[in-house]
């Protein structure tokens, strides 16, 4: 039997408006694939705005574990407990 | 001894006269570089309030200590000198070849100092400068001017140059190297008044490096973790030609002249929408990035206007300014400001500017020599930006940027001109994204997004922590971050980008450190030093040419009329505090209530030679 994890997904603020104003949500997810899962499960809206056609991350997207980078294993990286997850836009400026 | 710690270039073009120096191994050591060279000998060498546009101005053009080494993205080069914008320190940054060619020449930097009694331009070679008439260059647009030089001096020429715009004195006209520019603070105008229209370099690749070995294996890591990184990845799919997509969401897209933060109708302006005419790419010297995405317009009034662009900055300086969402205007009004040395930025907010007065009754018909400013109207914004490069009618006017043309004009048009110390507002909406409005106020070279971006506000960046877009001064620790770190990467001249690569904070140190030999590079600590040194030494310019708090100020219609958001959040957000977050920056900064470096935070940083400078009414 695994034991599920608790982390917070932190939504970024460009996301925000999409989902009433939510900041941060607990997930139980093992993985970061996981963890997005049950945010869109919970936020059905966000799927397009996440995932591309072929099921992977936008490619403008990136997930951070406690500030590092997820890329490449991205959806498959593993998630422990008490983790902080951002979803962070990965173009730079302009 | 350091190898490659810089000889620069001094050439007065009123004598004739040039010399070769070298950077004294001290100054090497506290400045390191770029935009550390930049100010110190700005600081040392010009007097306080010189006319920008006069003989006694200086335009000081450098590379980085890695340009045209095989590092990848470092081999930018950069404009520092006063600014007949806004009077106060300038930088502007331009991409392209030649930083590097600029290095093989022999040389860190050059200062040109005087004026030339005719138009000239400078070749430079292994064997020195040169200076040639320009006579028959002089009018020519860059693109001529850059096919005439490279015809006379050979395939292995880069060269920088000015346009139309820069010779008539626009006062954001830009330096341009191929479609590249240094585009902010009207250094083109500098150049302009010194009759320089082009300075060029021919040269073969050659170095010095300090451990040619360690430096090898660095370059190969580096090139590794930015190959692997998803953010070089994507910079190399799009460019910044998506970021409205997301500016647009968040409610900072600036339209209508910074009323609103998204525009009706930005779905017809995505990314997605520009890839349709993208007909190529091209990029910097040394970068795999190749972020520039060229654009061809085939049908309608536009057809054939092809621009090596434009990017993010310049698709919302010809939309959201006059509310046109035609990419096709985009194209040609961008073709025309890299032809005739123009900034972008400025070059739509002023015309922004003048569409928002036509609408408020200020200008007419009979002031706009019978141009309709009509919002969406994006015909007359493209004849709006030949007439400003060559100051023709009203053209003369919005030439002078916002803040003069206001105090022409009068008749409350003040509230209309939307700059920071006479710097127009980049594309980021200060009361949606409030850290990087604070970057604009206190920034030295007044609003630029690029002095010190913020990713936390903009793209949720979590270095060095989250933030919230709507608070004011509890990010004064955040803008200092920002500002400061930028401040460290310019010394390379590091492309602004490929900060966001995966490899600037582990390997440019030690990278300098190979090519230098200077030990200290090494550790960021110290590096986070020479970027506070930096930003340290440059409010010390401006304070002694009379900047100080009231100018720390974001503009009027920031602070006193809320932003409309449409169906993006944000609506309503006010900047309210904007003392508060000054009185806190300012003190997690060392400087006085008044905003000036105070001596404990001069002497701290090695910067003993400006205390005598600040000792003005504080």
């Amino acid at each position: 039997m695994t034991t599920k994890v608790s982390a917070a997904i932190n939504i970024p603020q460009f996301f925000q408006h999409l989902v009433d104003g939510v900041k941060v949500t607990k997930t139980g997810g093992r993985t970061v694939g996981e963890c997005l899962d049950e945010l869109i499960e919970r936020f059905p809206q966000l799927e397009a705005h996440l995932f591309s056609g072929d099921g992977k991350l936008h490619g403008y997207l990136d997930v951070f574990i406690n500030g590092e980078s997820a890329y490449p294993e991205e959806l498959s990286k593993p998630v422990a407990d008490g983790d902080e997850l951002h979803i962070i836009n990965i173009i730079v400026g302009g | 001894m350091a190898i490659n710690s810089g000889k620069f270039l001094r050439v007065n073009l009123s004598t004739g006269q040039t010399m070769t120096e070298s950077v004294p191994h001290q100054v090497a050591i506290d400045f390191i570089g770029g935009r550390g060279y930049g100010i110190k000998y700005l600081y040392q060498e010009l007097d306080a309030n010189v006319d920008p546009l006069g003989e006694d101005n200086k335009l000081i053009i450098l590379n980085g200590p890695l340009a045209g080494t095989s590092t990848q993205a470092t081999s930018r080069w950069m404009v520092i000198t006063k600014s007949p914008l806004t009077g106060s320190f300038a930088r502007s940054v331009g991409g392209a070849d030649f930083g590097a060619w600029l290095k093989f020449v022999g040389y860190e930097f050059i200062i040109i100092e005087g004026k030339a009694d005719r138009p000239v331009y400078l070749h430079l070679s292994r064997e020195g400068c040169q200076i040639h008439d320009a006579g028959d260059l002089w009018g020519k647009d860059t693109k001529e001017t850059q096919k005439t030089l490279k015809d006379e001096h050979g395939g292995n020429t880069r060269m920088v140059c000015i346009g139309p715009a820069g010779e008539k004195l626009v006062r954001y006209a830009a330096i341009v190297s191929d479609r590249r520019t240094a585009g902010r603070c009207g250094t083109g105008a500098v150049m302009g008044s010194k009759n320089l229209k082009a300075i060029a370099a021919t040269a073969t690749r050659t170095l010095e490096l300090f451990d040619e070995t360690a430096y090898a294996q660095l370059s190969k890591q580096q090139a590794t973790l930015i190959m692997e990184n998803k953010g070089f990845q994507n910079h190399r799919e799009w460019g910044t030609t998506r970021t409205q997509n997301i500016t647009n969401n968040l409610g900072i897209y600036p339209v209508l002249n910074f009323r609103y933060g998204q525009q009706v109708g930005h779905e017809k302006i995505t990314g997605e929408e520009y890839r349709r005419l993208r007909t190529g790419e091209f990029g910097c010297y040394s970068c795999p990035a190749r972020c520039g995405k060229a654009h061809r317009v085939e049908t309608g009034s536009y057809s054939g206007a092809y621009s090596e662009g434009p990017e993010y900055e310049t698709i919302w300086a010809f939309t959201g300014s006059v509310d046109s969402t035609s990419i096709e205007a985009t194209v040609a009004a961008d073709e025309l400001c890299d032809d005739l040395g123009l900034d972008t930025i400025s070059a739509g907010a002023c015309i922004g500017f003048a569409y928002e007065l036509y609408e408020k009754g200020i200008l007419t018909k009979a002031d706009t020599d019978g141009l309709e400013l009509k919002y969406g109207n994006h015909a007359a914004m493209v004849t709006l930006v030949k007439k400003i490069a060559l100051r023709e009618g009203i053209g003369d006017l919005l030439a002078e940027g916002t803040m003069r043309a206001a105090a022409s004009i009068g008749k409350g048009s003040e509230v209309c001109a939307i700059h920071v110390k006479g710097l127009e507002l980049p594309a980021y909406e200060p009361r949606g994204s409030k850290t990087q409005g604070f970057n604009y106020a206190t920034a030295s070279i007044g609003a630029s997004h690029c002095f010190g971006y913020s990713g936390q506000d903009v793209f949720g960046a979590v270095v060095p922590r989250p933030s919230d877009r709507f608070a004011e001064e509890e990010n004064a620790d955040l803008v200092i971050y920002n500002q400061n770190g930028t401040a460290w990467k310019e010394t390379g001249i590091n492309c602004t980008f490929s900060a966001g690569w995966g490899w600037v904070d582990s390997l440019f140190g030690k990278l300098l450190t190979a090519a230098r030999g200077i030990d200290q590079f090494s550790d960021n600590d110290y590096l986070w030093k020479v970027g506070e040194r930096i930003l340290n030494l440059e409010r010390a310019f401006n304070v002694r040419e009379g900047f100080g708090r009231k100018e720390d100020t974001l503009p009027q219609r920031m602070l006193t009329e809320p932003l409309h958001t449409r169906e993006a959040p944000g609506e309503g957000q006010i900047v309210r505090n904007q003392d508060k977050f000054l009185d806190n920056y300012y003190w997690l900064r060392g400087w006085t209530k008044a905003g000036f470096p105070s001596p404990e935070k001069l002497k701290e940083l090695g910067l003993d030679f400006v205390l005598n400078d600040m000792n003005v009414e504080q």
